[in-house]
């Protein structure tokens, strides 16, 4: 479960989150919708701890422990997740040697031996089948020469790999084309449970007809300034966002 | 050759790593060298001794050449890659210091001749390395001369830790049509340590091949040279050469000079090159902390995989494996 308090953040000299409350509890996923600069990316990465994205007010607390004074990595470690919008290409690394390390940093974080290499490798094997990933992909640096919709599946395969207590899925849409957009939400939704609770981003509404939310909250100018259900996201599609632009 | 002829800062090709400086004057005076050489072969043709000089005939003398240079010494090796032949030559530079810096500097030089004759591959891995006990003086220079047949091949992979100076040298004569020239090299300097990685690579001929991928890293105190012409000559038309230079300096105080240059006379070719210097990717390594990876593990692998890029698929798996442990023993703190 995420809980987020009157959270403030600055990005440079300009407040982009003003006062943000929201709490998603485990075993549910919420969708958040809005407006180009509404702020929905600076949300998922002061929640992830990149540098420059300064907390200056508020609480965010991830089952219950702050989650604010850690660095990027222990966030990994707790169990929160950030699927990139633009994920990042690594030359020289391969995708099988920065899962490797990924699983093994969090597992070490949390007390648990390396998980040994034959287990490692059958595990991603069967996650990449699952997400229709090509094997020869995985011997590949991460995201060198990828298409978007391969980043973007790759973004699914570690998540489906690290299996995080809370996700945020930053316009995960974004450069899937249908048939892929429907495979990666297969796999999103394969890891819906009571012990997760996830946030998706996006602009647009068809991500959520794969991806059903159980909340649909409106971010605008830095707060929430509407909350409802599913329903909210097709008024959205049909209405635009004006209306809450004017109010906020 | 006397001392007051080894080159300074101020001679062009010697800009960045001053040899004179380095070297000092008292020793170098006493030695004889032909004149007309250049400097790294001057110096490693007068230290060379009956012992140090070889000659190699890929076929009749095996196909795998190993030579082993340590301080204090002059070689002069001849290589000879006949008509479709190929061959493997693995040169170590190693020296160890244990002498007070008082004593002047532990010099090297190292000549390697080749000539690859048509269809011929000659494949050539040189490592570059020293140790100082105490903080002491070494200077290792090695330089490659290289003639290219009629659709020979010249492949190559430096491996660069840098001595108090260290140069490796490379040229290349693309003498025959359709021959293949590819410089793989990798330098990794930390305090007191200057590796430069200098090449002229000259197509005399048409329908040649150049590819040249160098990267270095370098931390507080240590300084990387990159010095790379490719020269395509009027008559080489279809000539296809590409360079790319990256150097990643690690922390403040670090150097990286770079020097590319492209000369070209012929108007029907292919000619790309890129340079670059600059610190760690921040997007990569928030993106490797957002899955897990502590910040220090994070910035080792990031640093690794840039530098093993370079290693060429070619290299004999026990001798990758020999540069990716001196990697990361570098990225872990160790000379």
């Amino acid at each position: 479960m995420i809980e987020l308090n009157n959270l403030h953040v600055r990005v440079g000299d300009a407040e982009i989150i003003k006062g943000l409350t929201l709490s998603v509890p485990s075993g549910e996923v919420h969708a958040i919708m809005g407006p180009n600069g509404a702020g929905k990316s600076t949300l998922a990465y002061a929640l992830s701890g990149r540098e420059g994205y300064a907390v200056t007010d508020g609480a965010a607390k991830l089952d219950g422990a702050d989650i604010l004074a850690l660095a990027p990595e222990e966030r990994a470690a707790k169990g929160l997740f950030l699927s990139f919008q633009y994920p990042v290409e690594i030359p020289g690394l391969s995708a099988i040697a920065f899962l490797k390390a990924a699983l093994n940093a969090q597992r070490a974080a949390r007390g648990e031996a390396p998980m040994p290499a034959p287990e490692l490798l059958k595990l991603l094997r069967a996650k990449a089948d699952a997400l229709r990933i090509d094997q020869d992909m995985l011997k590949r640096p991460l995201n060198v020469g990828f298409s978007g919709g391969e980043k973007k599946r790759f973004e699914a395969l570690q998540m489906a790999v690290l299996e995080p207590r809370f996700a945020i899925l930053d316009e995960t849409d974004s450069g899937l084309d249908i048939d892929a957009l429907r495979i990666v939400a297969d796999n999103v939704n394969a890891l819906r449970g009571p012990e997760r609770s996830m946030l998706v981003i996006t602009h647009y509404q068809r991500l959520l007809d794969y991806i059903k939310p159980d909340r649909v909250h409106v971010l605008a100018r830095g707060r929430i300034v509407a909350s409802g259900g599913p329903e909210l996201a097709l008024e959205l599609e049909r209405d635009g966002y004006d209306k809450y632009l004017r109010a906020a | 050759m006397i001392a007051a002829e080894l080159p300074n800062r101020r001679v062009e090709a010697w800009k960045y790593s001053d040899l004179r400086a380095a070297i000092g004057g008292d020793r170098i005076a006493r030695l004889e060298a032909p004149t007309g050489a250049t400097p790294i072969a001057a110096l490693a043709t007068a230290m060379s001794t009956g012992e140090t000089r070889c000659r190699f005939t890929v076929g009749e003398d095996g196909d795998v050449w190993t030579s082993e240079l340590f301080h204090d010494t002059g070689q002069v090796t001849k290589v000879l890659a006949p008509v479709g032949t190929e061959g493997l030559l693995v040169e170590n530079l190693t020296s160890i210091a244990y002498q007070n810096p008082s004593d002047g500097p532990k010099l090297s030089a190292a000549l390697t001749e080749i000539v690859v004759e048509d269809h011929a591959t000659l494949t050539r891995v040189v490592q570059q390395r020293s140790w100082s006990v105490i903080d002491a003086d070494i200077v290792q220079l090695s330089e490659v001369r290289v003639t290219l047949g009629e659709g020979a091949k010249f492949r190559q992979f430096v491996l660069a830790e840098g001595a108090k100076l260290a140069r490796i040298e490379t040229h290349v004569s693309v003498q025959g049509e359709g021959a293949e020239v590819e410089l793989n090299g990798l330098y990794m300097c930390h305090v007191g340590r200057h590796a430069d990685l200098t090449s002229v690579i000259e197509h005399k001929a048409g329908a040649g091949q150049t590819r040249q991928l160098i990267k270095g890293a370098a931390r507080k105190g240590g300084r990387g040279v990159f010095q790379g012409k490719i020269v395509v000559e009027r008559g080489a038309q279809k000539t296809d050469a590409r360079q790319y230079h990256h150097g990643m300096l690690l922390e403040d105080g670090a150097e990286i000079f770079a020097k590319p240059e492209l000369l070209i006379h012929a108007d029907d070719v292919q000619c790309a090159h890129g340079n670059t210097a600059g610190g760690l990717d921040e997007s990569a390594l928030f993106y490797m902390r957002a899955r897990g990876v502590p910040e220090a593990q994070a910035r080792a692998l990031l640093i690794e995989a840039f530098l093993s890029e370079t290693i060429p698929d070619w290299t004999p798996p026990d001798v990758r494996v020999e540069i990716e442990t001196r990697i990361r023993t570098w990225l872990g703190g160790a000379p």
